[in-house]
């Protein structure tokens, strides 16, 4: 099984049980399903709450949704080291099922932390020369032809050549014939030098490390080589930064002013009341003050409606969270754009259709109407929007 | 009309502008402007002893933060100097450089600096969105700035596999370019080929609109320096010249969706378009300019809005898409800086339309610099129940003379 930064497919399933929260499960009883390119099928279910089960498995019928996706995206989402919505929003992770249902998995468990293994000097040491020809920088090292040899003391140390030649570059576990610069150096120093920990300068000055040969060769080490990366993620701790996390709940009410009064008026009365422009005779839904397109007042109201046809259905997946009351609406949800009876061109009313008929809906167009509905009034009505429940088929 | 009135005119002198990001927890408000406003100081070699006045624009309740003009005098430098607020909605950056244009041009200030900022993950921006319709009706049905109307619409008119191809072909388009650009918030590395998997794979907003076809939320702020063109020729070796610009709105509510042939909408796109066209003796836009940087909220939009933009027939605009000739290397090229499906920090999101278009004049615009020169830039804006706001850049002052030709040679 192929690892990803150390990690692979099966740490993240294995670990699950440890990482569950029953906090992010709470109601859950449903089957996810993973499949994982060239890895594997897993099935991960969830019984009232608590982890039932997390097995390998070849079939995913039953699961409510399955996350299909390659090992690295897979590892990389688990740990952090790619972005989940990135690696959605293209294409590298699909869902299939139920994608709501699935949303709820990022809450079940905790983020994936590797075991931290310790390093000792010689894994360091090995790491850091088995990994200078991949940072080697071709570019950077145009004319140049010469070897450096480290002799690193200490119990994890050893002998290792770097050969420079023709913008290429090899490493020898070993002495070579004429190096052009010997470094002698302690294990240790040798892993703080290159993990940036102290510089070569203090070593040399302390007395710690000699050069033999050619020395300005030596500090052109660092112009041809990559910095070197701690695997261990090394370094400060990343400070935390602090926010203000706040949410804001604030009463508002909003006059009417006695055009929209009117208007909000009727509905208590089961009216729909349009307000006529006396320019061009669009009626205006809801009304207002002044016709736009004529900048003329409108104060004549008519009785429309109140049954009509759909145009045009906004067929809405996502809610924005009600600015009102905090709450986001249920979904799928349909807005309406109706032409009430008593209505032409542009004069359509906004409202809501009823939310078991959203898939029944159609929109009309020129000559062809669309789906006739009515609205379904509320007992108490209060002069507002849901006067209206909402719309409904008028069979 | 209005604009023969211009009293002197206008450059722009300094462009700058942070990296838009998702994740700029790491400085606040005022310190975010600061590097926007930093940037285009060093850009203009000046500091700000040199700016007369500050014009500040953002959405208005997105960080719920009253007046944050006064905050963020610690970033914008406005101590002791005049300083405007304007907030126009999702078009505010736009029309903050409208006004710092107007304001040049009057002879009231020499050098003012236009600052557009958002920080939205400081808050809600669909249910800031939402939060701005009208409480008594709308806003208790509509779902922010999301609307599967302009899918409905082109499907209706090109058929659903044309039309959704088109949209996604212009979404990969967008993310290519926004991969090219440093400053952008979000490049995919999407691929044309994979443009069949994500129509299917993409999951829906509202009606067609997909979630990988809306622009992002992004953090940012932009700085654009305008000087009257004594000052801009005296301070500046690569001037951008602010030829025209034009905004046009209706009402509040949509009363759009009627769909009958009898009665047609005006759209406020072709009607901006067709008057800034006219005044400016422009007959083929599309021949005219060499850029055009659109806010494109989505990519249905952006799709459809060509042809209003452009003043194009049938499926002109369609053609474009399909023939990548919106690309970097196009005929028209839409866009190179990934637009606003590439960042979108709001209320820097219309004026970064107006710096990406001078960056592009001057040459600067480093990768995603246009492979043929630049003299010729249009820029919009756009927000609210359909606003436009329009503007027109030039390399050259030379289009005084032009008009004059148009105007004697008409007379002849």
């Amino acid at each position: 099984m192929a690892e990803y930064w150390g990690i692979n497919v099966e740490d993240i399933f294995n670990s699950m049980k440890d990482r569950f929260r029953p906090e992010g499960a709470t109601d859950v009883t449903a089957s996810f399903g993973y499949d994982i390119r060239e890895e594997g099928k897993w099935k991960v279910s969830v019984f009232h709450g608590t982890l039932a089960a997390v097995e390998k498995i070849d079939n995913l019928s039953g699961c409510v949704a399955t996350m299909v996706t390659d090992g690295e995206t897979f590892v990389g989402v688990n740990t952090g080291t790619v972005d989940a919505t990135n690696a959605f929003m293209g294409g590298k992770v699909k869902v299939e099922g139920d994608m709501g249902a699935f949303g709820r998995t990022g809450r079940m468990f905790r983020k994936y932390v590797p075991p931290r293994k310790e390093m000792s000097t010689r894994d360091y040491l090995v790491d850091m020369f088995g990994t200078v020809e991949s940072r080697f920088k071709k570019d950077a090292a145009r004319d140049l032809d010469f070897i450096i040899t480290i002799e690193v003391s200490g119990d994890a140390g050893g002998v290792w050549s770097v050969i420079i030649k023709n913008q290429s570059c090899t490493v020898v576990n070993d002495r070579v014939d004429n190096p052009t610069v010997t470094l002698e150096v302690a294990d240790k120093d040798w892993v703080d030098l290159t993990l940036g920990k102290t510089d070569a300068q203090t070593l040399l000055a302390a007395g710690r490390g000699s050069v033999r040969g050619d020395i300005a060769i030596a500090m052109k080490w660092g112009e041809i080589f990559e910095k070197y990366v701690d695997p261990m993620g090394g370094g400060e701790p990343e400070q935390e930064l602090l926010v203000l996390k706040k949410t804001i709940s604030v009463g508002q009410k909003f006059s009417t002013g006695p055009i929209m009064g009117k208007f909000l008026n009727g509905l208590k009365a089961k009216k729909i009341l349009a307000n006529k422009c006396p320019k061009c005779g669009r009626m205006q839904l809801p009304a207002r003050e002044i016709c736009a397109d004529c900048r003329v007042r409108v104060t004549d109201f008519v009785e429309v409606g109140p049954k009509g046809q759909v145009r045009y259905m906004e067929y809405v997946y996502y809610a924005s969270p009600d600015p009102l009351t905090g709450e986001t609406r249920e979904t799928p949800y349909g807005m309406v754009n109706i032409l009430l009876d008593g209505c032409t061109g542009n004069d359509t009313f906004a409202h809501l259709i009823r939310r078991d008929q959203i898939d029944l809906i159609k929109n009309g167009r020129d000559d062809t109407p669309g789906t006739r509905v009515r609205p379904v009034w509320n007992e108490k009505r209060v002069g507002s929007i849901f006067d209206i429940q909402h719309f409904e088929i008028d069979e | 009309m209005a604009h023969r009135k211009k009293n002197r005119n206008v450059g722009i002198i300094g462009i700058g502008q942070t990296k838009h990001s998702s994740h700029r927890e790491d400085v606040n408000q005022p310190e975010m402007i600061h590097e926007a406003v930093s940037a285009a100081l060093t850009d203009a070699n000046l500091t700000m002893k040199d700016i007369d006045c500050i014009v500040h624009g953002n959405m208005e309740l997105f960080e719920m933060v009253h007046q944050p003009d006064l905050w963020h005098t610690l970033g914008t430098g406005a101590y002791g100097k005049e300083c405007i607020r304007i907030t126009t909605g999702g078009t505010v950056g736009m029309t903050i450089a409208c006004a710092s244009d107007n304001l040049v041009a009057s002879g009231l200030y020499d050098i003012v600096m236009a600052v557009g900022f958002e920080k939205l993950q400081e808050g809600h921006t669909t249910g800031g969105i939402t939060n701005m319709a009208d409480p008594l009706w709308f806003r208790n049905l509509q779902t922010g700035a999301l609307t599967g109307s302009k899918a409905y619409e082109l499907i209706s008119e090109f058929g659903e596999e044309r039309a959704k191809r088109a949209s996604m072909m212009y979404r990969i388009i967008m993310d290519k370019h926004a991969g090219l650009n440093q400053y952008a918030h979000r490049s995919f590395g999407l691929e044309f080929e994979q443009l069949d998997d994500l129509i299917k794979s993409s999951p829906k907003l509202v009606g067609d609109l997909k979630l990988i076809e809306m622009c992002s939320q992004s953090d940012g702020a932009c700085a654009v320096i305008f000087a009257c063109e004594k000052k801009t020729k005296e301070l500046s070796r690569h001037p951008v010249w602010i030829r025209d610009h034009i905004t046009v709105h209706k009402e509040e509510v949509f009363q759009i969706f009627g769909y009958h042939k009898d009665y047609p909408v005006l759209q406020s796109h072709r009607f901006a378009a067709d008057q800034l066209y006219k005044r400016n003796n422009i007959d083929k836009p599309l021949e005219y300019f060499d850029v055009f940087e659109m806010y494109d909220p989505a990519s249905w939009w952006a799709v459809d809005w060509l042809r209003d933009f452009f003043q194009l027939r049938g499926d002109e605009h369609i053609m474009l898409v399909e023939e990548k000739e919106i690309m970097i290397d196009g005929k028209m090229p839409i866009n190179p800086s990934g637009g606003v499906i590439g960042s979108n920090p709001i209320g820097a999101t219309a004026l970064i339309r107006v710096a990406e278009a001078a960056l592009q004049i001057r040459g600067d615009a480093g990768k995603h610099q246009i492979p043929k020169p630049v003299k010729h830039a249009l820029a919009s804006g756009f927000g609210g129940t359909m606003w436009t706001v329009l503007m027109m850049l030039e390399k050259e002052l030379n289009w005084q003379e032009a008009d004059n030709g148009g105007i004697l040679g008409n007379q002849r």
